[in-house]
């Protein structure tokens, strides 16, 4: 998903769950955060780069793909932007432990983990809400890919055809890919940037849809491709509907979290939105455009009336620097840090549980005590305040 | 990493520096040694390709392509095996042309990039550059001098730091904590 939905969506959501402007902003501020927070990013501000939820391009091309590399990678995009929906969903065909174990890491919305997520996020900081929205949203946009480099699940060929609303269903049209970093995506021309081909099941080329693009991030396009892990049946993806529904379920979960609901269930969004606004959603989500900032801020702006700032990555960095080492953890990053933290360690034990080692190992503190990387021991400090 | 794995990985760190430090002190009757290793190591990590595609790429689209990429470095391997019986100056030509080869690749890869307006380009034309002109340097400095350790000296290098890395690797922390 692109920054726009990340960011002025998440606020739109936010106020329509009933949360005041400034708690809007730092939900949104949260959710799109994710994308930033690096190990560079972390090291700027002299914090754990365990925190980290995502990885820039460079540091993905200096990592190495042995077992600890691919765990980190694993931990990182599989907690943050490709939640597994089912960890032990059976594979259509029999086969081995190895593929087993990649393919029930493939993402997709209204899992059990999702559950997890939002649950983490009750009766925690703004900045969990937001972090949780993230995840949430991007199970649907990222659904078919796994967030883990392998080629046997993430990797597309040449089948890839744009679908365009006609008067007979839909118009079919090749969508061309190309390894631009910096040239933006060509949609009259159906253009569109994507990773190299690589032969390796392990390269960073085969991370998440890197091999589709940016198309999942784009909610007004539909396509059609043959997923590595199909078995040779194409997936019409719809994400002008995928990301209605992750609308709608960011405003449903985001009541539970205010306490409208007791509990939240799967499967379920948000049904008392006003139709005018309904209207305005699926009119923007429909919008042929690669950035939709300004119309989501637009909305945002008539549902609170007040005007929402850009988003500023270094907004509360001084705030974080010039806290002294015990009050770190009550900035706003230092609430993002721990909420970061949680959540990666939540979804690893998930996975290490269901008898899956991609992701790593996980030590459950209360049978084992404190083993492991450092940087969690601020989630031990928290739980024991 | 779990114990086995850590154990693993120091010990074939351990391995390695021990073999390099014997290279290091009979470079003469290394080549053919170098030789076997080599083979042993394209033999494997074909065999490892022919286990990728039984386990895992037979059941991707356009998997099979796995099995001729197999089939091929199998042969490859054989072909370097029949190298050990050839002599110094033939292992050294192929270790050149290891060298040479990877540097060209990355220069296409370069290339690759280039067309497709990738500006990370620089960095693969440069290392791939720098192996060519490496191998071609080694082939004149062996000519002038008559002296081809040299080779046995860079392999050595690379076996040092691929062991220190495995090495580190295995003291690292790595698991995560879970507080219910």
């Amino acid at each position: 998903m692109n920054s726009d939905f990340h960011y002025y969506a998440t606020y739109c959501a936010a106020q329509l769950a009933g949360y005041t402007h400034e708690e809007s902003l730092d939900i949104a501020y949260s959710d799109r955060f994710v994308d930033l927070c690096s190990k560079t990013m972390l090291s700027k501000l002299k914090a754990p780069s365990a925190a980290a939820t995502t990885q820039l391009p460079l540091e993905m091309m200096d990592i190495r793909t042995d077992v600890v590399g691919l765990q980190l990678i694993t931990r990182i995009w599989s907690s943050f932007h490709f939640l597994p929906y089912d960890l032990h969903a059976e594979p259509p065909k029999r086969c081995s432990k190895r593929y087993k174990n990649k393919y029930r890491l493939i993402c997709g919305p209204n899992g059990e983990l999702l559950k997890e997520t939002v649950k983490l996020a009750k009766g925690n900081s703004l900045q969990a809400v937001g972090l949780a929205m993230h995840v949430l949203a991007d199970t649907w946009a990222h659904r078919y890919f796994a967030g883990t480099p392998s080629l046997v699940i993430n990797n597309t060929n040449r089948y890839f055809y744009e679908l365009f609303p006609s008067e007979n269903g839909y118009t079919e049209k090749k969508i061309t890919f190309r390894h631009s970093a910096t040239s933006p995506d060509d949609l009259d021309k159906s253009i569109y940037t994507a990773s190299l081909i690589s032969n390796s099941e392990n390269s960073i080329m085969n991370l998440g849809h890197g091999r589709a693009g940016h198309l999942p991030d784009y909610s007004f396009i539909r396509y059609k491709y043959l997923p590595a892990w199909g078995n040779y049946e194409e997936i019409i993806k719809d994400n002008p509907s995928d990301y209605t529904h992750a609308f709608y379920q960011m405003v449903y979960a985001m009541k539970f979290l205010r306490g409208m609901y007791d509990s939240f269930e799967t499967e379920t969004y948000d049904t008392e939105v006003d139709e005018n606004i309904r209207e305005e959603v699926n009119r923007i989500i429909n919008i042929r455009k690669l950035n939709l900032s300004d119309e989501w801020k637009a909305l945002g702006e008539k549902l609170s009336g007040c005007e929402i700032e850009a988003f500023d990555v270094d907004k509360y960095r001084s705030e974080y620097l010039d806290a002294d080492k015990n009050s770190k953890d009550n900035t706003f990053l230092g609430k993002f840090i721990l909420s970061a933290l949680a959540q990666k360690s939540m979804v690893t034990n998930k996975i290490y549980n269901s008898g899956n080692k991609l992701a790593g190992y996980s030590i459950d503190y209360e049978d084992k005590g404190f083993k492991g990387i450092r940087a969690f021991k601020s989630l031990v400090k928290e739980d024991e305040a | 990493m779990s114990y086995f794995q850590r154990i693993k990985s120091v010990f074939s760190g351990v391995f390695m520096i021990l073999f390099a430090l014997l290279l290091l002190f009979a470079p003469k009757q290394s080549y053919p040694l170098i030789a076997i290793i080599v083979s042993m190591l394209v033999f494997v990590y074909g065999f490892k390709l022919l286990i990728y595609y039984f386990r895992m790429a037979r059941y991707m689209v356009g998997g099979k392509a796995a099995l001729c990429q197999a089939i091929i470095i199998l042969d490859a391997a054989l072909f370097i095996s029949t190298m050990v019986f050839m002599g110094d100056l033939f292992i050294m030509i192929y270790l050149l042309g290891i060298y040479a080869f990877t540097g060209f690749v990355d220069i296409l890869r370069a290339i690759e990039s280039m067309s497709m307006k990738s500006k990370n380009w620089k960095l693969k034309f440069f290392t791939g550059l720098l192996s060519v002109l490496f191998a071609v340097t080694l082939v004149i400095v062996g000519a002038i001098n008559g002296n081809l350790e040299i080779v046995v000296y860079g392999f050595c290098f690379s076996l040092f730091y691929s062991a220190a890395v495995r090495i580190a690797t295995a003291f690292k922390r790595t698991a995560i904590v879970y507080i219910q």
